[in-house]
């Protein structure tokens, strides 16, 4: 049995995590996560982001790489750091024709620590009918359900593999509020996304990953506040100032947009070339994915 | 183990299984092969590992504080719970049919405590061949069955035509209790040890397996 008696103050740190499938890599993946804040999980579709969250679990056996919950090694820890994570893996798929009240009934007895009164709580706050089967529900409300499982065991870390996906705006813009009253209780959580408003709104940090590798890990705003966009009426010329400092270009009905670092965009050169604007999350991935090359 | 064997009992459970165990009540059949009795708990945990893949049963297992190995062996305790189960409601249709007032099984082996003996090897098999190739990769769970089902008709040729060509069988096993009991109880104690030791094999073998085995989503 292991001791958690001294609380580090990372609640997850990942190191090196290597895996090579034929057509992709996770190449030294390494983040930490701060207790009590919500982490945003971002890159395009294929990016790694569900093999990364899948290597913590041990869903996906990384080739190298440690993953350390709440300062102990996971595969030395598994069951005891499991009771302590709430995790929910590409939505609630299982037993789809089981009820409700079946699932909860199986669920709890894993769980020392299973709190009858906050499942009843929760399941009455996000309006779960018990008698009815995950089939049943919306996928806002099955990630909700989801929820309510983990934070009946007193979870104190929630790893979600983009729960947003597939909810209606109203539906995630109510998930993310509910993320972010469980972040001031002082629950750590960690979801992975590819819309970037999901972050705009709720995340304190992000972590980016791109073709396997996490290209920043950082503060949402000071992340933000790290690029500027350049508007520009024609297309950089080939071999320019703007061309040799722009971090990804982008074609748009009228003129081009490009991001600039913002010491960049603090340049004469920078401003002889066009107005220059804040940039926001969605501005930044997309042309980060796009590169700095033209591609229309 | 008791949390995840009720897991297996009151989610992953097929109703079919339940319906299965009933047919232990085919050895009133006067003739019949009645190996293929027992053989429908190998389709019932077929159909259990089946429904198991449609309903993401491992990844809602992997979810909760348990090993992987752990997984493994509440499935196969299940089918051994369940195995045992239709042996165990077999018997009094066993001693029914012995003590109906017609000639013996001619389709093959009577109703007696060889049969049992037999088909608990028969079910080692099973337990071995299927669960060691479900546990290399989930997703194929109808290569599993159809490897663990070959092997077992192949058993069930095997032993029906030593019923009818070797004399052993045909004049020692295969005649009404309580004749030749100390031959037969020790067919059966053999039919008991290589079912444990071939269940206890695969236990060991295919949570070494699936342990590194990557779960796809």
């Amino acid at each position: 049995m292991s001791s958690f008696n001294s609380e580090p103050a990372s609640v997850l740190d990942v190191r090196g995590l290597y895996k090579k499938y034929p057509a992709f890599e996770l190449k030294d993946v390494s983040f930490s996560l701060e207790r009590g804040k919500i982490t945003g999980f971002i890159g395009r579709n294929g990016a790694g982001k569900s093999t990364t969250l899948n290597s913590l679990f041990n869903f996906v056996h990384p080739d190298s790489g440690d993953i350390e919950f709440f300062g102990e090694n996971f595969s030395d820890s598994e069951f005891d750091i499991k009771k302590r994570v709430g995790f929910v893996a590409g939505g609630i798929d299982y037993y789809k024709n089981k009820k409700i009240k079946t699932i909860t009934a199986v669920t709890k007895r894993f769980y020392e620590s299973w709190d009858d009164a906050a499942y009843k709580s929760y399941i009455n706050e996000f309006a779960i009918d018990e008698e009815k089967t995950p089939g049943q529900l919306s996928a806002g409300m099955k990630v909700k359900y989801a929820l309510a499982l983990a934070l009946s065991h007193n979870a104190e870390l929630l790893i979600m593999d983009e729960p947003t996906s597939g909810l209606d705006p109203v539906s995630r813009d109510e998930l993310l509020d509910d993320f972010m009253a469980l972040c001031d209780r002082g629950i750590t959580i960690l979801f992975s996304t590819h819309i970037t408003s999901d972050l705009d709104k709720c995340a304190d940090d992000i972590i980016y990953i791109q073709n396997g590798k996490i290209i920043a890990e950082t503060g949402m705003d000071s992340f933000v506040d790290s690029f500027r966009l350049l508007k520009m009426d024609e297309e950089p010329s080939e071999g320019g100032w703007v061309t040799g400092h722009a971090r990804g270009i982008k074609r748009m009905r009228k003129g081009y947009t490009v991001l600039l670092g913002t010491e960049d965009a603090e340049s004469p050169d920078a401003s002889a070339n066009g107005t220059i604007e804040k940039a926001d999350l969605e501005d930044i991935m997309i042309h980060l994915e796009k590169g700095g090359r033209n591609n229309g | 183990m008791a949390d995840l064997l009720r897991k297996e009992f009151k989610l992953a459970l097929h109703p079919t299984a339940i319906i299965f165990l009933a047919l232990s009540a085919m050895m009133l059949i006067p003739n019949y092969p009645y190996y293929v009795i027992f053989f429908y708990t190998g389709l019932a945990v077929f159909f259990i590992c089946l429904s198991a893949r449609e309903n993401n049963d491992v990844v809602f297992s992997m979810m909760l504080p348990t090993e992987k190995g752990e997984i493994v062996k509440a499935r196969i305790l299940m089918a051994v719970l369940l195995e045992t189960a239709q042996l165990v409601i077999a018997v009094p249709f066993a001693v029914i049919r012995q003590n109906m007032d017609m000639p013996g099984n001619q389709a093959g082996m009577d109703a007696n405590i060889s049969l049992f003996g037999l088909s608990l090897i028969m079910l080692g098999i099973f337990n071995y061949s299927f669960f060691r190739a479900y546990y290399k990769d989930i997703k194929k769970v109808g290569t599993a069955f159809v490897k663990a089902s070959t092997l077992v008709f192949v058993y069930m040729a095997i032993a029906e035509t030593c019923d009818h060509a070797v004399p052993f069988f045909k004049n020692v096993l295969d005649t009404p209790d309580p004749m030749y009991i100390t031959h037969k109880l020790i067919v059966l104690a053999v039919g008991i040890a290589v079912f444990v030791v071939l269940t206890l094999a695969v236990c060991r073998k295919a949570a070494e397996s699936f342990e590194g085995s990557d779960i796809q989503m």
